[in-house]
This record gives C-alpha cells, structure tokens and sequence, in this order.
C-alpha cells in the first residue's frame, strides 16, 4: 500500500501541491488525472524520491518510501528519459538496468537474469529487439523495452508518467491491454495521463489532482462535475477511434 | 642510447594508452570539456608546487583533483551548470597559474616541456607511474563496467534502479584526474585532451559496443604512440604532436567505416 500523508510541495515558494492525503491500496490500477501544471508528476517523483519530501510523509507498504526504495526494486516508466540516441546499448542492456540493483558492485550480471530480462521483453512483446541498438528503435518500440525494463525486477509496484505521449494511437490501446494484464496479475498501478477516455475504460481507481486533492475513489463514482472541477474549464469528453 | 629510446617509446605508448582507456567513457559522459579544462587547471598546480616548492607532481594531482570535485559539487549542489562551473575553475586557475609564476621571479622553468609534452625527459620511475596508471585504469574499467556503462548512459536512472553511481562518478573523477596529471609531461597540457577524445571517436565510428570501443581505442592509441615516435625519431618531430595527428588521421580513416544512422 502506498500512503502519502499531508505532503505540501512548492518551487521557489509557487504551491504545486497542496496538503495532499491519499491511499492506495494493492493491486488498484489507479490514474492521476488532472491539467497542466497540476502537480501530477511532482506527486510520482516525490513518491519515488526524485524529489525530497518538504512536508507531509509518504510510506509503502508501512516504510517510509525512502527507505523502501532503498531495499526494494520499483517499477518505473518516465514520459521520457534523457539519452544519446547514438549510445552503444541494445534493447537487452537497457533491460538489464532493472535488474541492476539486485547485484553487488563490480558483480556482472548472470545469464538467468539476462534470461529474465528476455521474458520480460517478451512480455511486452519487443523479444524481437533485444539485440537491436537503442538507436534503431521508434519511440512506440522504446516505450515498450522502457516497460520491460520497469516490470524485469518484478517489483509489486508499476509508476508510470504519460506512457502513452510517445505511443501512436493504435498503440496506446494495445499498450494498456498489457498494463491490464500486468495488473490483473497482482500488480498495483499508477499512471499518469491525459486521455479520459482510456483511464476510464481500463482504470479502477481515478486521482483527480488540481494541486489540491479533487477525488481519488473508484472510477466509476467520478462523474463529469468533479472532472470539470478538477480541470477548472470546461473539458469536452471527445470518443476517439484507436 | 637504445635505453633512452625506448624508455621515451614506453611513456609515448603507456600515456597514449592510458588516456584511452578512459577516452570511450569521457566521449559517453560529455565531459571532455572537463578533461580538458582539468589539463588547463593543473597549470596553476604546478605553480602552486613551484613557488612552494613542494613536489610538483603530488601538490599538481592534489590540486586537480580538488578543483575536479568542486566543479562537481558546485554544479550539482548549486545548480550551476556544470559548463559554466568549468570555464570558471579554467579561468581562475589560468589567473592564478600566471599570477604564481609571477611571484616566483628569477626561477627559470620550462612550460613548453608541460604544455606540449616531452617524452625524452621520462624517468624510469615515471614509466613505472605510467605502467601502474594503465593497469589501474583497465581494473578499474573491467571491475565497474556494468555502474560505468549505465552511469553513461543516464545517471539519474542508473540510481533509481540502486546502483552506486555516486561513489564511481567520485572515483571516475579522481581517476581522470589522475591520469592527466601523471600523463601531462609526456602528453601536454595543450595535447592532453585530444588523446582522451579521438581514440573513442574513432572507435565509434568502428564498433557499437562499449566493451569493443575500450579495446579499439586502446589499439588506436598504441598504433598512435608507436607511429608518432618512429616519424619523430626519423624526421625529428615533436612526439606529442606527431601521436595528436595520427590519432586524427586514424579518426578520419573511420569515417569511411561508419555506419549509417538506424542501420
């Protein structure tokens, strides 16, 4: 369970969130939602300690996460990670990172967890590419190999930040079919995005977050009112065909 | 004589090795302006030793590395940007390199020995420092390959995911320091930095792997050293220059063997 109590966070004194109380309980596949600029990604990277917590507290599964993170492997998709598309690594290696902190300093990595990481990347359907250079891949293949690298360590927790921003739209359906896969097999989710219509056809629990907590209950209880106070305008609910 | 020479082709090919060990990690990480700056910022080390006195080479190595890690510090405590900590700590140890000499008057010193290198003056025992200083650079390499490698690759991952990249970050600097403190009479202040750039370029351009691109650079560097000795010994030429431009023309050579984005 992840539980952040009275966190308050702000850059060079602007509020971006505000005295926030939240828990998730295990195996929700949750969503935050909410505008730009609403604090939605400061929440993720202060849970995964990004970010030094200011005020307020955050625990997982009863440990301070700081703690936790230090002793327990977490799943993580960043929107985007900063790299040299020309860096020498294949698919495989940067799978391979996942698993990086269950080994000693200097230790090498075995050929059971190159294994693990080959399953991992066949899970999200990518085992094709595991020995194609980073460069070579489209930002819908890298997303997929970014996720392998998220489930490898087989952490209970799966943080994701837009993962749908570099995905094509017949990708994105497909990517949280797996997400929903992954979750009806135990894991707890949380992901940030923007399209309703997705959170709402595969999501169970809705975070609605204005720099102030709006929601955070099942979704079917969140109704267009609360949307719309969340987003602080008038939001237009658009059926897109994936 | 045959003494003489071969311990100046020993100190062209151990310093031209050592530099490019760590030339594929300093070309990943982007800190060949840090390189470089560091061969400038020993300058004002070896004036400090001078006026003090004291062993050039250790209070050099003392106050390059010092200054490395302040410019680390500074940058990531501060938010300064590491660009602009650097061309800061290049500039100020520039000012007070000259401002040290100064003071020193009377004392006649040969810099162009330390600006562009001077194989010819090496001492069996700074072979030895080259031999240990190559050895050192290749355990350290081979024993946190796998931090160094995601440590290139994004550092702020490589610690989400618990590796200790903090403490070989520290390490790496120390080390790339120390390599161009101890190289700096044979390479040069003013050569120093393109031995840590041109062999990983070259190498890049050959091979896709780092391990691969550690082993090309090495032979780059040797082939290098061992080139630029010959034509200075056959056509009296400064040895430094002659390994700098070979390197070069080994990198142009590998261009025609790139591989195309994406294939």
């Amino acid at each position: 369970m992840i539980k952040i109590s009275g966190v308050t966070h702000s850059f060079d004194g602007n509020i971006v969130l505000e005295d926030i109380d939240l828990e998730l309980a295990e195996g929700e596949f949750a969503a935050i939602i909410g505008p730009n600029g609403a604090g939605k990604s400061t929440l993720i990277k202060l849970i995964l300690g990004f970010l030094p917590l200011q005020s307020g507290s955050i625990e997982i599964d009863g440990v301070p996460h700081h703690l936790w993170l230090r002793q327990n492997p977490m799943g993580y998709l960043p929107q985007t990670e900063e790299f040299d598309r020309r860096f020498p690594a294949t698919a495989l290696d940067l799978v391979l990172l996942g698993l990086a902190g269950e080994l000693r300093i200097g230790r090498r990595f075995s050929k059971s967890h190159r294994q693990k990481a080959l399953e991992a990347l066949e899970t999200t359907k990518t085992a094709h590419l595991a020995s194609q250079q980073l460069g070579g891949l489209s930002g819908g293949e890298l997303q997929r190999v970014f996720l392998a690298r998220a489930i490898v360590s087989d952490s209970k927790y799966l943080i994701l930040d837009e993962p749908e921003a570099s995905v094509d739209l017949p990708g994105v359906q497909s990517f949280f079919e797996l997400l929903k896969e992954l979750n009806s097999q135990g894991k707890t989710i949380v992901t940030i995005s923007h399209d309703l219509n997705i959170l709402t056809s595969y999501c169970s629990f809705l975070i609605c977050l204005n720099r102030t907590l709006h929601c955070h209950t099942q979704t079917e209880l969140v109704n267009a009112e609360i949307i719309q106070k969340t987003f602080g305008e008038t939001v237009r609910l658009i059926e897109k065909e994936y | 004589m045959l003494g003489f020479l071969l311990h100046a082709l020993f100190a062209s090919v151990l310093s031209s090795l050592s530099l490019a060990l760590f030339s594929p990690f300093v070309t990943l990480r982007k800190v060949s302006y840090l390189g470089e700056a560091l061969s400038h910022i020993a300058f004002a080390g070896i004036a400090l030793a001078l006026l003090l006195g004291l062993h050039l080479q250790l209070v050099t190595l003392i106050f390059v590395v010092g200054v490395a890690l302040a410019i680390t510090w500074l940058s990531r405590r501060h938010q300064l940007q590491e660009a602009n900590a650097i061309t800061i700590f290049l500039s100020v140890s520039m000012a007070l390199g000259i401002v040290l000499i100064s003071l020193r008057r009377g004392y006649t010193f040969d810099l162009a020995n330390y600006l562009f290198g001077n194989v010819l003056l090496a001492s069996p025992g700074e072979i030895w420092q080259l031999g240990i200083l190559s050895a050192v650079n290749l355990a350290f390499i081979i024993f946190f390959f796998k931090e160094l490698f995601y440590l290139s690759y994004n550092a702020d991952m490589a610690e989400f995911f618990r590796l200790p990249v903090r403490a070989v970050d520290r390490a790496f600097i120390i080390l790339l320091a120390a390599n161009i403190v101890i190289t700096l009479r044979a390479a040069g202040i003013i050569l120093v930095s393109a031995q840590l750039i041109l062999p990983a370029a070259t190498a890049f351009n050959l091979v896709r792997r780092l391990d691969q691109a550690v082993a090309v650079s090495a032979l780059v560097a040797i082939l290098a050293a061992v080139g630029g000795f010959a034509l200075s010994w056959w056509l009296n030429l400064p040895t430094g220059a002659n390994i700098v431009l070979l390197e070069f023309l080994l990198y142009l050579i590998s261009l025609a063997f790139r591989p195309k984005r994406g294939s």
